[in-house]
């Protein structure tokens, strides 16, 4: 069959055949975008934190009296959570994974500011610390308790740990691929730093950082304050956490405890909220978009039918079969799509390329672009379906009928 | 004639319910979401200074280091902080009309007659004119004045909220408050006071809550109080005392300066870039001089406190609405075609096109009337859904989301204003349909 009968009676409605081309056009543009962004953001959101984030929680100790005895309170308070039920372990610790406030310091693989050099968060914790985080050691050993140093000095004292426990990402920007285990890092002053293992996969403070794979564990405990991290039994935390919050106040109620205390698994929705809102906005419009451009292509198929069926009952009468009037009006849609896609080809790579100056993005990948083109293909088939064979029961006798 | 046009196009409604309900659908849709993501646009665009926003200016100057610009994406960007040595400096000048240095700090407070528990207060250190500067509301009491930044005298202004947790809510000037091994006396307290963003210390979160106290700068370097909010350093330095923190390149204070005329702006900013290439001469601003005076506006901008996902979430929105609107031209083009024949027989009865084309208006614009409605009323959902859900417990921007009637009237305006623009062309294609030939097949 021709394409120019198709042509020629499209032409009869052309407002109608343009407003659908310029939709499909449109929907191209928004999701090839959209799905590209959204797999983006999910990927992200979805990255492992290497930390046992679902089973953690944590919350500020601050005292605030003079002479306190900081450091009996952080052994008391210790061994009293390490012994409650359900807790696997517990550490204090200056800042919390996933939490978006913490910090970081550089370091250099050689001395004198040399060599490769690299940020990390800073963990500074005691020998519980690995295990209250739930991270994996790939090598290496972890703290044991005459590696910690306590000091009754104020935190903002200058300090250099003699080793660290670092994670992998860390480990990679300052040896790259050689082992870091035993090696001896450098602050900026030159005091070395002995790597005594090496976490094989643990994310920092702040997940929008492109460096939050790199962080470090040391042991050294300082007043007047930290943060208390507690991991606990799968499904016990709510419980646990009650628990030490009332046995927190009652061993010794002057100092001040933070409440509500934090949930990890908080902290880390809370981290990724913004990219979990853009995904789930994407998400949503990308799907209304999709049904509204199949229903505009399904009625504009529905009106040429209606407005046709003298002719189809014609061309039926003349001998055209059924499979030929359901070709005619698919054929007319795949027309009709494939100028739409066509211009939304250049929508969606001006739309593409306007994002990744936006946010210095990787340019739109063109496999997305040519899933969006053979899915809109496929849609608009699927739309058109229904009306066409709707077309094919039109009986040959129409053609001598008036309407 | 518009009464009766109005009851044609219900008549037509009737005959087509479901294609009439997509169109209203296609219309509120596409409104909603343009509701939703304008609402959260302009919640972050919003620039709380109003029209002081052109006389209030941060300072920012190129203090960092040689090797590595401040913002990585922005070379010629320098930072938004300043150190304390530059903050003491710019405050010592006598050109601006009012001036506030400040940084974040906190700690635990509590009263000598246990009267409350102890508490975390964040801590605002700054001077005199921060309260008249950013208008600042007061319940009770008033500000200290500029001779108090001096001694320091041990004055506080509490926050209504830190009042009512330490003294109940009741007006506590001239009560006594402890911090720091130091006795305070409440001096003001202030009213219900939420700028957003917080446009004065955009560096520690554009829609983090307010401090609990605010404390005569001064008192900073006496009691050694630390910054509790962002710092950051790039120098290798022992800071090994306060004082050497102080004296570091590190930066965590803000700097404001209230500039009322054009002159007065030029020849602060004169005296900035003075003061730095004199600070060049003792080894100091390794890198080009690049300074900055930004206005709310400006710094606003400067510190991207609306983020480019809002700003694609809006381009994403208008792209929506525009598939809705090009949806509905379709299906509209559709109907009155296959309606055709009655405006056959309309003209044949001697209906001018004029008249054929006013109904088929009327026809869309109730059904964009309609759509807006349940647009606006969609997206007021949509607005409240997001506050609940993300804001409860993730983003402190979308707590503050505006939720106010204008926005409602707003949106079904454009809707109804959309959807006679979508009725246009369908409406003039019918009314110039010639009447014969319809009549002729009927």
């Amino acid at each position: 069959m021709g394409i120019r009968p198709i042509l020629s009676a499209l032409m009869r409605n052309r407002a109608g055949a343009i407003l659908v081309a310029l939709q499909i056009a449109i929907t191209l543009a928004i999701i090839v975008n959209a799905i590209y962004l959204t797999t983006q953001r999910v990927t992200k959101i979805g990255r492992p934190s290497g930390v046992d984030d679902q089973n953690i929680f944590a919350f500020w100790v601050t005292t605030y009296e003079k002479d306190y005895d900081y450091l009996g309170m952080l052994r008391d308070d210790m061994s009293m959570i390490r012994q409650m039920p359900d807790v696997v372990d517990a550490a204090p610790m200056n800042q919390v994974p996933l939490s978006g406030s913490g910090n970081s310091s550089g370091y250099y693989s050689l001395p004198d500011k040399k060599g490769e050099n690299s940020p990390a968060n800073t963990y500074s914790t005691d020998d519980h610390g690995a295990r209250a985080l739930g991270v994996t050691l790939s090598a290496g050993r972890d703290f044991e308790p005459n590696d910690v140093v306590y000091t009754t000095a104020d935190a903002r004292a200058p300090f250099t740990p003699a080793s660290a426990i670092i994670s992998s990402g860390f480990a990679k920007a300052l040896f790259k691929n050689e082992p870091a285990l035993g090696k001896d890092f450098y602050d900026d002053q030159s005091h070395p730093i002995r790597v005594i293992g090496v976490i094989s996969h643990m994310q920092g403070s702040w997940v929008g950082w492109d460096k939050v794979d790199r962080t470090m564990l040391f042991t050294y405990i300082a007043p007047p304050s930290t943060q208390y991290v507690i991991r606990v039994k799968p499904g016990s935390i709510d419980r646990v956490m009650a628990a030490v919050e009332v046995a927190m106040r009652k061993r010794d109620p002057n100092r001040v405890i933070e409440t509500p205390m934090r949930k990890m698994s908080d902290m880390k929705r809370r981290s990724y909220a913004g990219d979990s809102l853009m995904a789930v906005t994407l998400t949503t419009v990308t799907a209304l978009v999709v049904v509204f451009s199949s229903l505009g292509i399904f009625g504009l198929a529905t009106f040429n039918v209606n407005s046709r069926t003298r002719q189809i009952g014609t061309r039926r009468a003349v001998g055209a079969r059924r499979y030929d009037i359901v070709q005619y009006f698919l054929a007319e849609n795949w027309l009709i799509t494939t100028v739409g896609v066509i211009v939304g080809c250049g929508l969606a790579l001006a739309a593409g390329y306007w994002l990744s100056t936006q946010y210095q993005l990787p340019r739109l990948d063109l496999y997305y672009l040519v899933g969006g083109v053979l899915g809109l293909w496929a849609l608009g088939q699927l739309a058109a379906w229904q009306p066409a064979l709707r077309a094919a029961k039109v009986s040959p006798a129409m053609a001598t009928r008036n309407i | 004639m518009f009464g009766y046009y109005l009851r044609l196009a219900l008549a037509s409604f009737k005959r087509n319910p479901g294609l009439t309900a997509l169109m209203v659908m296609a219309i509120a849709l596409g409104i909603s979401v343009c509701m939703i993501t304008l609402t959260t646009y302009r919640a972050a665009a919003k620039n709380p200074a109003g029209d002081r926003s052109s006389i209030l200016f941060a300072a920012s100057i190129d203090s960092w280091d040689p090797e590595d610009s401040y913002e990585s994406y922005d070379k010629s960007l320098a930072p938004t902080m300043l150190t304390y040595r530059d903050a003491r400096a710019l405050y010592a000048s006598d050109i601006p009309d009012r001036k506030v240095i400040m940084y974040r700090s906190g700690g635990i407070y509590t009263r000598a007659d246990k009267g409350m528990e102890p508490q975390y207060f964040r801590t605002r250190m700054t001077t005199a004119d921060f309260f008249g500067m950013f208008e600042v509301p007061f319940l009770y009491g008033g500000p200290w004045d500029a001779k108090a930044d001096t001694g320091p005298d041990p004055v506080i202004v509490l926050s209504k909220d830190a009042n009512q947790k330490a003294f109940g809510g009741a007006n506590s000037v001239g009560k006594v408050i402890h911090w720091e091994k130091r006795d305070f006396r409440v001096i003001g307290v202030l009213d219900t006071w939420e700028p957003m963003p917080k446009y004065f210390d955009v560096s520690n979160g554009s829609f983090e809550a307010m401090e609990g106290a605010y404390i005569p700068f001064a008192w900073g370097p006496i009691l050694e109080l630390s910054s509790h909010g962002n710092t950051n350093c790039w120098k290798t330095e022992v800071i090994d005392s306060y004082q050497a923190f102080l004296n570091s390149e590190c930066i965590w204070f803000h700097g404001w300066f209230e500039l009322r005329s054009a002159e007065k702006q030029r020849a602060f900013k004169e005296g900035l870039d003075n003061y730095v290439l004199d600070q060049k001469k003792h080894g100091r601003f390794p890198r080009p001089l690049n300074n900055y005076l930004y206005d709310v506006d400006g710094w606003l901008k400067r510190n991207k406190v609306v983020d480019d996902d809002n700003k694609a979430m809006l381009v994403l929105a208008f792209a929506f609405l525009a598939v809705c609107l090009v949806n509905t031209v379709g299906l509209l083009l559709a109907k009155f075609l296959n309606a055709a024949p009655t405006a056959g027989v309309r003209r044949a009865l001697g209906a001018s096109r004029r008249d054929i084309f006013w109904q088929h208006l009327t026809e869309s614009g109730v059904v964009a009337l309609a759509g807006g409605l349940v647009g606006g009323l969609l997206g007021i959902a949509g607005v409240w859904a997001l506050r609940a859900w993300y804001g409860r417990f993730v983003d402190e921007a979308l707590r503050a989301l505006p939720f106010d009637a204008n926005n409602f009237l707003i949106i079904v305006a454009i809707a109804v204003g959309a959807g006679v623009l979508a009725g246009l062309y369908p409406a003039w294609r019918i009314g110039r349909a010639a009447p014969a030939s319809y009549l002729k097949v009927q």
